[in-house]
């Protein structure tokens, strides 16, 4: 499937930053999964690219003059199909992937869940989908009462989240059973209007490969799943984590449109 | 003449035997002592107390709310080495180094010694001080640990051991430094009858070291400290002065085009080599811990692109663990081919299930040591522990056994110390520093001795009570 | 060329030495004239190193009344309040500790005591006259250890650059707040004995008076000689001239603004005759020259202690 991705996200300061320096993983990679065929980043200053311990194309980006906002633009066409998952572009051993983060530490209520459902019969991939299942129920999707703050711990003690909470609460989850996991961040095509375009789900390591779940859809991501960056956690993959000095009352507005390209 | 307190046998004595006769290397000196009067040593001892308050030679404690200052003990009764024990002991530790940068670059790289089957993959990648983030990246001459303190102590056997290797930011080279200065300012006769090894050219050898870290041609050397409060930072300052490079705080630095650059009053500079007393954690806020401003923002990106180096590198952690502590002598022989020269302490790895069984069962002849614990803190002591501590650490073995190693309780070796009542034996270890670059391993003879104060306690740490002696290699 | 930060350091190290000094000598007068009951004008005088710290108001809210006593107390030793001798003591230190690789050991031993000590008297309720003493004396041997212990580089400049705009401030604000307790104009004939002299002490200038006019005081050659001459140590002129040779010394290019100003400011104390100032009037004159040393110290900041 061909998709078209805009994504603009705005930084706006009631008193203007001296300086501000940015990571951005904004730029998604071609893999079996998905065939960049056209990107651009339009960015308030020069950024340098490189590839990050994941594999993640990333830009490091340096204001060093005041500003009052900073916008960043990333758009472009892209090839998706329904597979193609266990292309890894990182070097790193799967094993990297059962670290704990602060975001992602294993609490009881999460290794409780886990071995929960670890027990029942069936393959790893049955398992996970039940996990992810009841992942979800005990915290339904919620815009509004966590923020890229919140540990998977505290979301699911809250019981509530968004496709963020979901994907560290089950990769917490994962890795408490032994399974390697990882967060992925990306965009989705969807017809809903109350999911982001803006997305995140998660991938296990097992038996031998890379395994995809979707928490917050219950699906398995296919081609209308693009993959942006990995890691493990949240603040790994999200695409834009910045510093500034100065700059108080900052307030962000963040738009990202999916659609399918009309040839 | 000096109410002198004989050591027991039970452990080694550097200086006399439990006979009261001495040691030949400490012939010298024992004659020396004998000669001068208690008034005399303990005027001395009050000008050089004065002296480290006055120049500031001073730490502060984790958690002293006060923020106040205190000064490391310092006593005048140094620690002595024959040349042919330290010749050995360099020789180790030469290897010992070379090795731990061997098996740093192969977990950064090829994982060659988890394939090999010699450590197990968990061991390494599970760990978290393995730093994903610098995997595949190439640091000049595979050098990850410029610098190198190696913590050895004398076991009731006679023979020396590897306590453990410090490869992250390690620290005392300062009062190394400042306690010979001290020892030269208040007895100069003693230097006059013995052929001590010279230590102030570490700094020369430091900036040296850190100069050939970096592919770049006269390149700019900091060093990175966390700030004016940090326990260290008086090293910090003494080192940057001695080196004549700047330090830096992180708040100096900033990255451009994956280049570092520090303010100054005349512009922005291009920095090459950064001699950081950061831990990784800190680095860069935007690639580990978020909450920390003591770090640069993009400094990882500019690392990995080769842009500036990190002494030591990140990760290196992963190598002076205490759970890979065991394998030492192990990656001596895969990496270099050759019988390690120093002696491991004995260790029970309690994630092992017959370790963890030996372990309990004879818990009241170890030392428990949490696996990722530093500064003393968090360990047991069997044959001194009360009945609630053990307690304590079955539990805590019990629920984390893979957090835990135990040891032997070495008995480490003891050197007469003035202590309120005159001279007494007091336990001591020996931290020398080995400088590691492409072209060469240095280390000046000796190293920091540290010693605990208070009688029969084998805890060392500053933070925790211990002082420090001058430390002399004799010349042959 | 130094780090942005070590100089800011450096410079408030000068400056906060340099306060603990001004203070110093502006609270010796006021120890004097609280020990002479029948004084004309004393609670003015008493609240004066209140009002030209800005700290009457935080005074108020902890003392219920303006009492000699206290307002020394206060002033000298007190660390909740920023503006005491002792605060600025620790603030010195404190700058120097941040650079202890920059300066001298002299000159740390010698800041590093002056906080300690200055604790000690602090706590031991010295005597007030005594400790104002100590004080001058602790500034006179860090100038002193400066001045002879400290390479001549951008370091040494940068300390002289604080000291010499915190001693133009003070001498501005003093002469300004002093001059307005004056019963008479400076221009009048009836001169205030006893008042010019106290603000020449204050200013360690009154030898110096007799020595350069051989006369009996007058409000005007006081003002004169505390304004305008450049032989002066202590003179708004001769403390300019001192930032501009300062600033000439500092190797950067950023700092031409700042140079420009010092020059400037220099130049025309260099050109302005008493008669001007007394026509433009001395409160205008001097509000205007504080308004022109700030914008110099903002200049200075701009262009070398900025971590930008």
């Amino acid at each position: 499937m061909k998709l078209t991705i805009c994504h603009s996200t705005r930084y706006q300061y009631a008193e203007p930053a001296s300086r501000s320096t940015q990571y951005l993983r904004l730029t998604p990679r071609s893999n079996r999964h998905q065939q960049i065929l056209a990107w651009q980043l339009t960015l308030p200053a020069p950024a340098s690219q490189s590839v990050d311990a994941f594999g993640n194309i990333t830009h490091l980006m340096t204001l060093d003059a005041p500003h009052d906002s900073i916008e960043l633009v990333a758009e472009g066409v892209v090839e998706t199909r329904p597979n193609g998952w266990d292309d890894d572009a990182s070097r790193l051993n799967p094993l990297v992937f059962l670290r704990p983060t602060p975001l992602t530490a294993v609490v009881p209520v999460i290794s409780t869940l886990a071995h929960e459902v670890a027990g029942q019969a069936g393959t790893v991939q049955e398992r996970l989908t039940v996990l992810s299942q009841e992942v979800l129920a005990r915290m339904p999707y919620t815009p509004g009462v966590t923020d890229a703050a919140t540990t998977a711990a505290s979301a699911l003690t809250l019981g509530a989240g968004v496709c963020q909470d979901h994907t560290q609460v089950f990769i917490a989850a994962c890795r408490s059973l032994g399974y390697p996991a990882r967060y992925v961040s990306g965009y989705l095509l969807s017809g809903a209007v109350d999911h982001a375009a803006s997305h995140a789900w998660a991938e296990v390591y097992a038996d031998g490969g890379w395994l995809a779940f979707d928490i917050s859809n219950q699906c398995t991501p296919d081609d209308h799943h693009l993959k942006l960056a990995v890691g493990l956690d949240y603040l790994d993959a999200c695409p834009v984590r910045g510093m500034r000095r100065g700059g108080a009352g900052e307030t962000m507005h963040a738009h990202a449109a999916v659609e399918q390209h009309d040839n | 003449m000096h109410a002198l307190t004989l050591p027991h046998s039970s452990h080694y004595d550097e200086m006399l035997l439990s006979s009261g006769a001495v040691r030949p290397h400490y012939q010298g000196f024992a004659e020396w002592l004998q000669a001068q009067t208690p008034e005399t040593l303990s005027r001395k001892r009050e000008e050089a107390n004065q002296r480290f308050h006055r120049v500031g030679i001073t730490f502060s404690v984790y958690g002293d709310e006060s923020g106040a200052e205190r000064l490391i003990p310092f006593d005048t009764i140094p620690r002595i080495l024959p040349a042919s024990e330290w010749r050995a002991l360099e020789a180790g530790m030469r290897q010992r180094v070379k090795a731990l940068n061997a098996f740093l670059h192969d977990i950064y790289h090829d994982h060659e010694i988890i394939k090999a089957g010699i450590i197990p993959a968990e061991q390494v990648f599970t760990n978290a001080q393995y730093q994903p983030a610098m995997q595949g990246v190439d640091l000049p001459d595979q050098i990850y640990a410029h610098i190198t303190g190696v913590d050895i102590i004398r076991h009731a056997d006679g023979h020396y051991y590897v306590l453990e290797d410090n490869l992250r930011v390690p620290s005392g080279v300062s009062y190394m430094l400042e306690n010979r200065k001290m020892m030269m300012r208040l007895f100069p006769e003693l230097f006059a009858r013995h052929a001590v090894g010279m230590v102030d050219q570490y700094p020369a050898l430091l900036l040296s070291t850190l100069r050939q870290a970096s592919r770049v041609e006269n390149p700019t050397v900091v060093v990175l400290t966390p700030g004016h409060y940090n326990s260290a930072y008086f090293e910090h300052a003494f080192l940057a002065q001695q080196m004549g490079v700047e330090l830096v705080e992180g708040r100096d630095l900033f990255v451009r085009d994956d280049r570092v650059y520090m303010r100054t009053t005349a512009g922005h500079k291009p920095v090459d080599v950064i001699y950081r007393r950061i831990d990784d954690a800190f680095l860069d806020p935007l690639a580990f811990r978020p909450d920390s401003m003591l770090g640069v923002p993009g400094l990882l990106s500019a690392y990995r692109q080769g842009n500036v180096i990190l002494a030591n590198a990140i990760g290196t952690g992963v190598a002076d663990d205490k759970s890979i502590y065991p394998y030492v002598p192990d990656m001596i022989r895969f990496y270099l081919g050759e019988e390690p020269l120093l002696n491991n302490v004995p260790t029970w790895q309690c994630r092992k299930t017959e370790d963890l069984q030996y372990v309990l069962e004879h818990l009241d002849e170890l030392v428990v040591k949490e696996v990722h614990g530093a500064g003393g803190y968090g360990m047991l002591i069997g044959p001194v522990a009360s009945a609630e501590e053990k307690q304590l650490f079955r539990d805590k073995l019990a629920t984390d056994p893979a957090g835990y190693i135990a040891q032997p309780t070495l008995c480490l070796s003891s050197c007469p110390t003035f202590v309120e009542a005159g001279i007494a034996p007091r336990h001591l270890d020996l931290r020398p520093f080995v400088l590691s670059s492409g072209k060469d391993i240095t280390m000046v003879p000796g190293g920091l001795t540290r010693v605990a104060l208070k009688a029969g306690s084998l805890v060392v740490n500053s933070s925790q009570g211990g002082g420090t002696k001058d430390t002399w290699v004799l010349e042959d | 060329m130094m780090l942005s930060r070590t100089a800011d350091h450096l410079f408030w190290m000068g400056r906060y030495m340099e306060r603990a000094e001004n203070l110093a000598r502006l609270l010796e007068v006021s120890h004097a004239i609280s020990l002479m009951p029948q004084s004309r004008n004393g609670r003015a005088e008493i609240s004066a190193p209140l009002v030209l710290t800005g700290r009457v108001d935080d005074f108020l809210c902890h003392h219920p009344n303006i009492d000699p006593a206290k307002v020394l107390h206060y002033m000298a030793y007190d660390l909740a309040n920023p503006a005491s001798i002792l605060s600025a003591l620790r603030s010195a230190r404190e700058n120097a500790h941040a650079v202890r690789g920059k300066i001298s050991s002299d000159m740390w031993m010698s800041l590093n005591a002056s906080w300690l000590e200055g604790r000690k008297l602090a706590e031991q309720g010295e005597d007030f006259q005594l400790f104002f003493d100590w004080v001058k004396e602790r500034a006179h041997l860090f100038r002193g250890a400066t001045y002879s212990t400290m390479r001549r580089s951008d370091a040494f400049y940068f300390i002289r650059l604080g000291t010499f705009l915190e001693r133009a401030d003070n001498t501005a604000r003093l002469v300004d707040v002093k001059s307005q307790l004056l019963p008479d104009s400076p221009l009048a004939g009836t001169n205030d004995y006893y008042a010019w002299s106290t603000l020449l002490r204050t200013l360690g200038a009154f030898e110096a008076y007799h020595e350069t006019y051989r006369d009996t005081l007058s409000g005007k050659r006081v003002i004169d000689l505390l304004l305008l001459r450049e032989d002066m140590p202590r003179s708004l002129r001769a403390c300019f001239d001192e930032i501009r040779l300062a600033l000439a010394q500092i190797q950067s290019d950023n700092g031409r603004a700042a140079q420009r100003l010092a020059t400037e400011l220099k130049a025309k104390l260099e050109f302005t005759t008493l008669d001007e100032v007394f026509s433009e009037g001395l409160h205008p004159f001097l509000n205007r020259m504080l308004g022109e040393i700030n914008r110099l110290g903002e200049s200075i900041h701009r262009a070398y202690l900025e971590a930008a």
